[in-house]
């Protein structure tokens, strides 16, 4: 901290000296302090300042306002770049639950703190348009596609796709909000979210890479059971939860994809459906999402490809 | 020797008279040579006992916005260089772009390598498209960095994300940067300075020594186009200069206790046993007192001759491929993958801390997480391998690693092997490779019941 100001001060010092003038010296730190203060380019930074003639607060003003049309052509700029990383985030309050994923370019921007505001932002407006849903089913599910997401509203009133291009704007990437699933359950049905890897922080939404969403019936006291079939789902990737009428399991265990035949995750002695017979529990539905996953699309050769 | 010498410089000036020395002169020309080889032997042998003036290498990543002109930069160096070194390649901005898949030991390296070569030494010159990525790289051994090129456009400034990319830097161990600020000819003098201080402070908030480290204006793009002005070349130009001089090149060490990982031993019949390898590190002296480490065994030894070469020479250093004559030691006690080092400078040990990625099914790796405690499977390493167990170090709340993902892990080996911090291994499961790791810390040795291994409980895990 204490060279930092050194830094500074010899800076503006060697500047009023070099140049002479004293007005550009003001101008130098004012722009330094307009840009601090608000994180803005600098090449933007010094547009406000010129515009309002040095009036800090105005140019701090404009630039707010602004920033949303900044944000907007930046956001058409970058468009079409890939986006193959970024984040999925749960959140569960009591019956309804959301799993949301949201793209970027690089995965430097998915670990910084302006793009993981940006996500909950997301999550925390689709879990309130979860709450809107009416059904009567046990379970009720909604998928919404990216063009849906973008023109919901935020808890703030401004649209998704403003606070999208808002962040684009300020992490200069392309960023995508790609889908999200809405997941609500009736009284008596447990609902449980899970992200992998863990939040380091025990923050509402959890972020991470993998997401599942789990609707469990019985088992109310058992707290655990719940997490632990969420690890399952997002360790295993089943793809369907199995009726043991009807579905026969695989030959090679390894290679099954019924959750009921699957082994456990956390312990291989047992089988799911013994784990859920034990706990006297069953599953209802689940969800589980991928970060960068190909959706609606046919298996895709290079992962059938195996090792010699 | 005079007369030998006017021989000489006549051979080398004119053809005519080295026909007539061929003919008339050969006896001499015979001597000549005979000479000449002798010089060599003794040229080679004082070498060897030198440290070796082979290029020095340095390996540089840039780290920045993908906007700021990584990219552009990289083309615009090898093109800058090119131009006065015509060994040297021009790498366009095309073919670093479609450089990223390339497939080496399995695993897929995302990251483009492009080489250059200045008056100072030779560069590999990374570009890290992400944390993940250049993490899985470096602990695959497929990239380090030795120093670091920061890049940032003049208009924008600092990212926010660039905050990560110093993250990425500290956490491989990255010391130097060298900071080049993009795109200067579109912004003026003053925001240059700006950008400058901003860049500082940033460095210095990470720990780096923000003061001192070089900051170079320039435009990539001017360079590119061969533009001769201020920002142009010659900005590019003094870049490479800042990255000779502040950024410095890493050495063999040859002053720790020797090292001498055995890649093959056989006997001399009336001499005794040789064991041959190349000296990680330290000089190895004739006499010296070595232990002899590896597969639970600790055999006291000495060094009784040294040979480079099939000649016998008093010292070696790191960096050589050397046979080494140890006294006492029977051929049938010596297995491939022990090491000789300088007596109790070194022991073998059980159990060790380590990072290790595992591979994802595209890249012929597990399709199923890895249970955080109990995993046992073959470690190969160098020229062994030995059963091994693995704890993983998960961060709290997290019960598994997905193939894919990185982590720092315990090893704990059915058998004790002596390995280095940064010593590289794999982890294979029927047959494939599953997992590449990098030793990170020797622990202590750990007692564990050999027949039970995967049931073991260890100290310090969950």
């Amino acid at each position: 901290m204490n060279s930092r100001r050194i830094m500074i001060s010899n800076r503006i010092f060697r500047l009023i000296h070099t140049n002479g003038t004293l007005w550009q010296a003001t101008n130098k730190s004012l722009l330094a302090k307009l840009r601090k203060k608000t994180g803005y380019t600098f090449t933007n930074c010094k547009k406000a300042l010129e515009l309002h003639e040095n009036n800090l607060e105005k140019a701090e003003q404009w630039l707010n306002e602004q920033a949303q049309n900044l944000g907007w052509s930046k956001a058409a700029k970058l468009q079409g770049r890939p986006t193959a990383q970024g984040l999925i985030a749960v959140i569960v309050n009591k019956a309804h639950g959301a799993l949301v994923e949201i793209n970027c370019e690089t995965d430097f921007v998915a670990r910084n703190k302006q793009f993981h505001k940006l996500t909950e932002t997301v999550a925390l407006a689709v879990l309130k348009y979860t709450t809107s849903l009416t059904g009567n089913d046990l379970v009720n599910k909604a998928l919404l596609d990216s063009e849906a997401l973008n023109a919901l509203s935020a808890p703030d009133g401004k649209l998704l796709a403003d606070h999208s291009a808002l962040t684009i704007g300020s992490v200069g990437e392309n960023l995508a909000i790609k889908r999200a699933l809405c997941m609500s359950v009736q009284p008596g049905v447990t609902l449980a979210g899970y992200s992998h890897p863990a939040s380091i922080h025990p923050a509402s939404p959890a972020l991470g890479r993998y997401g599942t969403l789990l609707a469990l019936k019985g088992a109310e006291n058992n707290e655990l059971l719940p997490n632990q079939l969420c690890q399952h789902i997002i360790g295993m990737n089943p793809l369907k939860i199995g009726d043991p009428q009807v579905d026969q399991p695989m030959a090679n265990i390894d290679d099954e994809t019924t959750l009921i035949y699957q082994e456990y995750l956390l312990d291989p002695t047992l089988n799911v459906q013994q784990v859920l017979i034990d706990a006297q529990a069953q599953v209802l539905d689940f969800a589980r999402f991928e970060m960068g996953e190909i959706i609606d699309t046919s298996q895709s050769l290079d992962s059938v490809e195996t090792c010699g | 020797m005079t007369v030998l010498k006017n021989v000489c410089r006549m051979i080398l000036n004119t053809k005519t008279v080295q026909f007539k020395l061929y003919t008339r002169q050969s006896y001499s020309l015979y001597n000549l040579q005979r000479l000449a080889n002798l010089n060599n032997s003794v040229n080679s042998r004082f070498c060897s006992n030198k440290v070796k003036t082979e290029e020095p290498i340095c390996n540089v990543g840039t780290l920045g916005h993908v906007d700021h002109g990584k990219t552009t930069l990289t083309a615009a160096i090898t093109k800058v260089i090119a131009e006065e070194d015509k060994t040297c390649e021009y790498v366009s901005y095309d073919q670093i772009d479609k450089a990223p898949e390339e497939k080496a030991r399995g695993i897929t390296i995302n990251i483009a390598h492009v080489g250059y070569r200045t008056k100072a030494r030779r560069y590999a010159h990374t570009d890290c498209p992400g944390h993940a990525d250049f993490i899985k790289n470096m602990i695959s051994g497929a990239s380090q960095m030795d120093g670091a090129i920061l890049l940032v456009a003049a208009t924008d400034g600092v990212m926010p994300q660039t905050r990560e990319h110093l993250l990425l830097a500290k956490q491989v161990g990255v010391k130097y940067f060298v900071v080049f600020i993009n795109k200067a000819d579109v912004a003026d003098q003053e925001v240059l300075e700006l950008v400058e201080i901003e860049t500082r402070e940033l460095l210095c908030d990470f720990g780096f020594d923000g003061i001192n480290i070089p900051v170079i204006y320039g435009s990539a793009l001017l360079a590119l186009r061969g533009d001769t002005s201020e920002y142009g070349v010659p900005s590019v130009k003094k870049l490479l200069d800042a990255i000779d001089t502040y950024i410095p090149t890493p050495t063999r060490d040859y002053t720790s206790p020797f090292l001498l990982p055995i890649d093959n031993a056989f006997s001399v019949p009336g001499r005794g046993t040789v064991v041959v390898g190349t000296i990680k590190r330290g000089i190895v002296k004739k006499n010296m007192d070595a232990n002899l480490l590896g597969f639970d065994e600790s055999i006291n030894t000495t060094i009784s001759d040294i040979h480079i070469f099939k000649k016998s020479v008093t010292e070696a250093v790191a960096g050589e491929n050397v046979g080494v004559l140890l006294r006492g030691i029977k051929i049938d006690r010596i297995r491939k993958g022990m090491l000789v080092c300088k007596a109790k400078s070194m022991m073998a040990s059980n159990h060790y801390e380590a990072q290790i990625y595992l591979l994802s099914s595209s890249e012929g790796g597990r399709h199923r997480p890895m249970r955080p405690t109990g995993y046992c499977q073959p470690l190969y390493s160098t020229t062994w391998n030995v059963l091994c167990r693995l704890d993983l170090m998960l961060p709290e709340g997290t019960n598994m690693l997905m193939p894919g993902e990185h982590v720092t892990t315990k090893l704990t080996l059915l058998r004790s092997m002596p390995m280095m911090e940064g010593q590289s291994f794999t982890i294979r499961e029927n047959k494939c490779t599953v997992a590449t790791g990098m030793v990170t810390k020797i622990l202590p040795p750990i007692n564990v019941d050999k027949r039970k291994l995967n049931k073991a409980i260890l100290p310090d895990t969950q």
